[in-house]
Order: C-alpha cells, then sequence, then structure tokens
C-alpha cells in the first residue's frame, strides 16, 4: 500500500465510524441533549456531513452534555483576543507567503544559446 | 432560536443579501466564462476545464477576501454590520464555489491516469523538499478542508451543541484557508503568468484583507473596552455620569469576561456582554421596546434576568450591581444564566 | 454606540439613514465582481496554437518502431499529414504510454492508427488502444542507427511531451507540474523545450544517459527551468537528449 492508499483507507474508516455515530446522534442522541431538536427532522439532514467530518467533536460535546458537565460560563467567553493574533499573522505571512512566491518566479532563458561541449559523447559523470 | 429548529431561517434581509451577492458571483462566472475568451486575442485555445477551472477558483478566491474584509471593517464602522448579518450563507456559497474548481482540476489535471484521480491528487507530484514546485495542490485542499468544517458546521445547531467559544474556534480556521489559499496561489499559477494583471489584482486583494485586520485590532487596542479596577471584591465599571439611557457601558474582567451594565428607565442592570448565540457584544447593542437587541443577529433579552422574551429559551448570565456614590459597581461573580437581579435605581 | 446612530435588526425593516450607505456597498461589491473577471479572466497568457489534430483524421503509418528510451516510429509510408521519412513520438490515451510490450517491437516494422497532438514542429501520434493502435507486420527492417551530436550544455524546461504537444492547453509550467508528472509516470514521452533550436531543433526528446526513461529525480525538474549538460543524438529526424540526474540544476 502507498501512502495515498493509506490516506483514502483512513478517510473511509473515518467516514464510516462518521456515519454511525450520525445515525445514532441524529436518531437517539439529539433529541437527548437539545430540546430544540426535539420535533425538528428536516433540518437533521443538514448536520450529516459536519457529522461524518467532525464526529470525534460531536462525541465529545455529546458526552458533556449528556454528563450534565457542560459549564456554563464558558458559553459567555468568546476567544476575542486571537482577532489581535490573527491580524499579526496576517500582516506577516500574507507579505511574506506572496514575496516568497514572487522570488521563486524564474524568467525564460531566451537569449541562451545552445553551447556544444565536445563532438564526441561525453562520460557519464 | 429555541423555537424548534428549521433548515434555513428565512428573513427579507437575507433574500436580498443573498440575491446581491449571488448576483455578483454569477456575473463574475458569467463574465469569466463566457466573455472573456471573445476578449482574449489568443493564438491558441485554453482547455474549457482549465478555464473554467481559473473561473470557479480566482472566484471563491475573491470571495474569501470580500468575507474576510466585512469582520474588520464592521469593527471599524458598524454601519457595515447588515454584512456580517448573514455572512454565513456567503460563506456556504464560496465553498460550493470552491468545490466546483477543486472537481474540474481534479477531473482533468488529475484524471486520464491509470490510477484513482483522489490518489493522483496525492502522489503526482512529491517534491515536498523544494519551494519552487512544490506541491501547491496540498494547499489548496487544506483551504478546501477548511471551508468543508465551516460550511458543514454553519447552522445554528452547531453553536448551540458546541457552544460559541469552541464554534468560533473552528470558525477561525477561515484565517488559516485564507493563508493557506495565498500560499496556494503564489507557488501554483503565480510561477507561471506572464501577464501580470492577475498577480497585481490578487496581491491587492490580499494586501486589503490584511491591512484591514491590522487596522481592526489596532482600532480594538485602543478604543476596545477597558480592564476594570478590582476594589473590595466588586469591580468599578464606570461613573455614572458616563451611562446613557438606552445603551450600555462594558466592563473587562480580569478573567476576561465582559459585563454590559445598562440605563434602562433610570435603573441599572449588568448582564453578559456575550450573547448566548454567537458571543456578539451586547453592551454594543441598543435596547429596543426593553429588551437590549444583539448587534450581530438580533437576539434579545430582558437586562434585569437576562431572559429572552417567550418563546425563545437564550439566557445569558446576570450580574449583581451597586452604586457607591457616583461609581457604578459590579460583582465580578456572575450569577447563572437566567437569574434575575433588582436593577438599581439611580436617582436615589 | 452613538445615540442615533442607525441600528440594523436583520429580521426588521432596514433603517432608512442606512439605505444609502448599503446601496452603495452593494454596488461596490457588484462593480468588484465585475471588474474582477474581466481582470483576471482576460489577461490569460496565451497558450499558443497547439492541440489535438482531429481535423487531420485518423492517421495510419507504417514505420520501424524504436522502443528507448520512449517509443518513437521511424515512418516509412506516411499520410498526406506525416511524412515518410519523419520520425515521430508515441503515446497512448489518456496519461498512459503505450501499452503494447514495445520492446519486443524494438526494430520491427508496424502500422500505428492514432490522432496527431501537434505544436508546431513536435508531433506526436496519439494511438488507438491494443492491436488497432499498433499492429505488428512481417515486413523486414533495419532500425536506422543513431547519430551522436557529442556534448551539449542546453537551457530550458523538461515537460511531459503530449500535454506540451497541446493535449492540455497550457501544458507547461510549474502550475501543470502535477499532471506533467503523473503524464511521465505513465510513461509519456519527455520532452526538452530548448532555449533556442539545437541543430534546427527546438523540442528534444528526452531520455536517461542509460539509454532507458527519464531517471525519477528528474521528475523534481519538471516544470522548472533547468540547465543540462547532456550527450545528443539524432533519430531518424528528432533529437534526443540523454540526461544524468547530477547533471541538470535549476536556473537562478
Amino acid at each position: 500500500m502507498n501512502e495515498a492508499e493509506a490516506v483514502f483507507l483512513f478517510v473511509k474508516i473515518w467516514s464510516a465510524v462518521g456515519t454511525v455515530i450520525a445515525l445514532v446522534f441524529l436518531t437517539v442522541g439529539i433529541d437527548r441533549i437539545d430540546e430544540d431538536a426535539r420535533g425538528a427532522y428536516v433540518f437533521r439532514l443538514l448536520l450529516i456531513p459536519g457529522i461524518l467530518f467532525l464526529w470525534p467533536l460531536v462525541i465529545w460535546r455529546w458526552m458533556i452534555l449528556e454528563t450534565g458537565r457542560d459549564r456554563w460560563l464558558n458559553r459567555h467567553k468568546p476567544p476575542r483576543e486571537a482577532h489581535f493574533w490573527v491580524a499579526v499573522l496576517f500582516a506577516v505571512a500574507i507579505p511574506a507567503i506572496m514575496l516568497l512566491g514572487l522570488s521563486q518566479r524564474q524568467q525564460w532563458p531566451s537569449e541562451f544559446e545552445p553551447q556544444q561541449l565536445s563532438v564526441e559523447q561525453g562520460e557519464i559523470q | 432560536m429555541s423555537v424548534k429548529y428549521i433548515p434555513v431561517q428565512w428573513n427579507p434581509n437575507k433574500w436580498k443579501y443573498n440575491t446581491i451577492m449571488l448576483v455578483s458571483v454569477f456575473a463574475y462566472l458569467w463574465i469569466f466564462i463566457e466573455l472573456t475568451p471573445g476578449i482574449m486575442a489568443n493564438e491558441g485555445r485554453i482547455n474549457g476545464q482549465i478555464h473554467n477551472a481559473r473561473a470557479f477558483g480566482s472566484c471563491a478566491f475573491f470571495m474569501l477576501t470580500v468575507i474576510l474584509c466585512i469582520g474588520p471593517l464592521a469593527r471599524l464602522d458598524n454601519r457595515f454590520l447588515p454584512l456580517l448579518y448573514n455572512r454565513r450563507h456567503f460563506g456556504v456559497m464560496t465553498a460550493f464555489v470552491a468545490l466546483t474548481h477543486a472537481g474540474y482540476i481534479l477531473n482533468w489535471y488529475f484524471a486520464f491516469s491509470s490510477s484513482s484521480k483522489y490518489e493522483t491528487l496525492l502522489f503526482a507530484n512529491t517534491s515536498f523538499s523544494q519551494v519552487a514546485g512544490f506541491p501547491f495542490e496540498i494547499f489548496g485542499i487544506f483551504a478546501l478542508l477548511c471551508l468543508f468544517a465551516l460550511a458543514t458546521t454553519s447552522h445554528d445547531f452547531w453553536l448551540k451543541f458546541l457552544t460559541p467559544r469552541v464554534w468560533k474556534r473552528i470558525h477561525y480556521l477561515i484565517y488559516a484557508a485564507y493563508i493557506s489559499v495565498v500560499a496556494h496561489v503564489s507557488f501554483g499559477v503565480l510561477q507561471d503568468q506572464q501577464n501580470h494583471i492577475f498577480t497585481i489584482t490578487f496581491m491587492i486583494s490580499a494586501l486589503i484583507v490584511a491591512v484591514l485586520h491590522l487596522m481592526a485590532a489596532l482600532h480594538e487596542r485602543r478604543h476596545g473596552d477597558q480592564m476594570a479596577n478590582l476594589s473590595d471584591g466588586w469591580v468599578e465599571v464606570c461613573d455614572i455620569s458616563e451611562m446613557k439611557e438606552g445603551f450600555a457601558n462594558i466592563a473587562m474582567l480580569a478573567n476576561g469576561e465582559r459585563v454590559a451594565v445598562y440605563l434602562q428607565e433610570g435603573k441599572l442592570s449588568a448582564i453578559s456582554n456575550a450573547c448566548a448565540h454567537q458571543n456578539g457584544p451586547l453592551g454594543e447593542g441598543k435596547v429596543i421596546r426593553c429588551l437590549v437587541t444583539c448587534p450581530w443577529h438580533g437576539f434579545q433579552y430582558n437586562v434585569t434576568d437576562g431572559r429572552s422574551p417567550a418563546p425563545f429559551t437564550e439566557k445569558v448570565p446576570t450580574y449583581n450591581i451597586r452604586l457607591e456614590g457616583d461609581v457604578v459597581k459590579v460583582d465580578p461573580q456572575a450569577n447563572p444564566p437566567g437569574t434575575y437581579v433588582e436593577p438599581v435605581p439611580v436617582k436615589a | 454606540m452613538k445615540e442615533n446612530a442607525p441600528f440594523f435588526v436583520g429580521y426588521l425593516k432596514i433603517p432608512a439613514k442606512l439605505h444609502g450607505f448599503l446601496i452603495k456597498v452593494s454596488v461596490i461589491i457588484f462593480a468588484s465582481f465585475v471588474a474582477g473577471a474581466f481582470l483576471a479572466g482576460a489577461s490569460q497568457d496565451d497558450p499558443g496554437k497547439a492541440g489535438f489534430r482531429f481535423d487531420f483524421g485518423r492517421q495510419k503509418l507504417k514505420g520501424v518502431l524504436e522502443a528507448n528510451p520512449y517509443p518513437l516510429l521511424h515512418v516509412i509510408s506516411g499520410s498526406d499529414r506525416i511524412d515518410a521519412g519523419q520520425t515521430i513520438m508515441l503515446t497512448a490515451q489518456g496519461k498512459s504510454g503505450i501499452m503494447t510490450d514495445t520492446n519486443a517491437l524494438n526494430g520491427r516494422v508496424v502500422e500505428a492508427t492514432g490522432v496527431i497532438v501537434r505544436r508546431g514542429d513536435l508531433d506526436m501520434l496519439q494511438v488507438l488502444p491494443g492491436q488497432r493502435g499498433i499492429k505488428p507486420t512481417n515486413e523486414a527492417s533495419i532500425l536506422p542507427a543513431s547519430e551522436p551530436l557529442g556534448r551539449w550544455r542546453l537551457q530550458g524546461e523538461i515537460c511531459d511531451g503530449k500535454c506540451l504537444a497541446g493535449a492540455m492547453q497550457p501544458g507547461r509550467g510549474l502550475a501543470h507540474k502535477a499532471c506533467a508528472n503523473l503524464c511521465l509516470l505513465g510513461d509519456i514521452p519527455p520532452v526538452f523545450v530548448s532555449s533556442k533550436p539545437v541543430e534546427g531543433e527546438e523540442f528534444l526528446m528526452v531520455g536517461g544517459a542509460d539509454g532507458g526513461m527519464l531517471p525519477r529525480e528528474l521528475y523534481h525538474f519538471v516544470g522548472q527551468f533547468v540547465e543540462i549538460e547532456a550527450n545528443v543524438e539524432r533519430r531518424g529526424d528528432l533529437l534526443v537528449v540523454l540526461v544524468e540526474a547530477e547533471n541538470v540544476k535549476v536556473i537562478k
């Protein structure tokens, strides 16, 4: 198996597990942990891709809500300080990446004349 | 909104918003795909698949650029808040446009070989140790996965389920995605272009995003909420003369929480500054018919108990409040969401 | 928040004070997308005139097959498009070289049927699958001897010959590198585009110094502008450059 096959095997296993989780969560779990979902079904279809993709997160949150360990205060602490660091990151990374990209650009050697080095076939070095 | 979930909550403003964005995107794609081949005086003809891939790819980049400008613009000037209101729909559109770009690339450059196109995407170019010739597709894949994570968790259910804090952290992936897209373009198409118009347009767009974020961050540093002083277990918010009827003053607590203190009908009340929905800044909202209204998505709360009016069931924490002379003070210990606190009259 | 500032609530009517501003912003967004489409769309580089020549019709050529470094055909009896005496590179459909065991056919006369891919004087014949594409005959033949042209220093780009010839437009450069590598992995003949013609030829087939295929190490250089020092041989009217991995370097 090469690396690419391994990656896709991983994707298949991930999605298979996700499918099982989505099935259980959307039929049983969601009604237990969110009163707003009770009696609402169509919107659940929209959740399927997210669960397939991020199922470990779903299990983690599901368990927290199920066991009543959800801390209400955490719901009101947005990570706002991150905006500053995003700004710094953007200011550094965006110009740096673009300059690095431009610095790698090559000029087509339109003026270069092919040179015959010897009439004999040369040795392989 | 604490009534039963539905797939999408529509209202006239969302329709207007989506119409403007969709018309812009369709105009872009139509002009690029249908009109520009006739304008270019090229001898050779670019393959349809490559032409389309470029149309969708560049469109996704410009869409992402617009999306990323909205946040800082709204922080610099709150007249831009209506653009923030339905940004998620535009984000989902972007994910689809980017996916279409990926589809064209995958079904053209990586197809027609004896191996699966998904595998060839990963092994065709393995020059990971060089900058020029680096498999820049990886950056595109990463950005696409980020957009996918955002789009698939865009329903309000996820906000409540994951908590706004976790949801926001996931959605910060948009910044990683943008940097990744910049790399995707810089190490990809920029390497070959001989006509520099796209290069310049691309660089200006990305620099606008960087500069706006920097401006918003500096604005926040200068004009952002102030850390409140602690004295005998209570924190000082402001002088009573600084309070305005119907509006709030915001104090930042040592633990990072923010408290919004309102003067309403001559009485003081304090609730958390973070809306239960997406943690929008309630203190920057306005009291409309006795209810503070979040500037982001219009969620409303009664300032005395932090509860949304029926039939909604959202709740935010409240804070005990007192007036010492002319100084407004709050207890840094938040009350559980929905706890009633007797408002403190100003004119005692 | 200023006292009299307009306050937008998504599910309520837009405040009158914001109308003008929001219309302006909408127009700017729309205009930016329109301008962006023209700027990005109309400034794409010309990929040059090249491509599949289905308009020439199906070509049926007879010639001596040479298997290495990549299959080529020394045409004995041509068509109205390909003259006898021409040497043409062979490839198969998609990103695959000829699947038939060409080594077994080396030096034999075969009938090759397919479509021409052409850029300037670079021709490649994309043959049909199996016997319909390459059909051995029993005619006697002699493989034309290759003529050594000495050792050369060249500058240019290693491409996959098929995309370069016009199977993809554009079909070279770094943005196309993964596709080029995939073609080369599929045994499609690589072609070196020289900065200026070598003995009259701008396009040279590339092989390894051992006379076999392009060394895998050189895949890293595909799509970049490189300088190579290598032996050049003439095979029929086609030049072949036989490169050693250590004698290729990126032009600074």
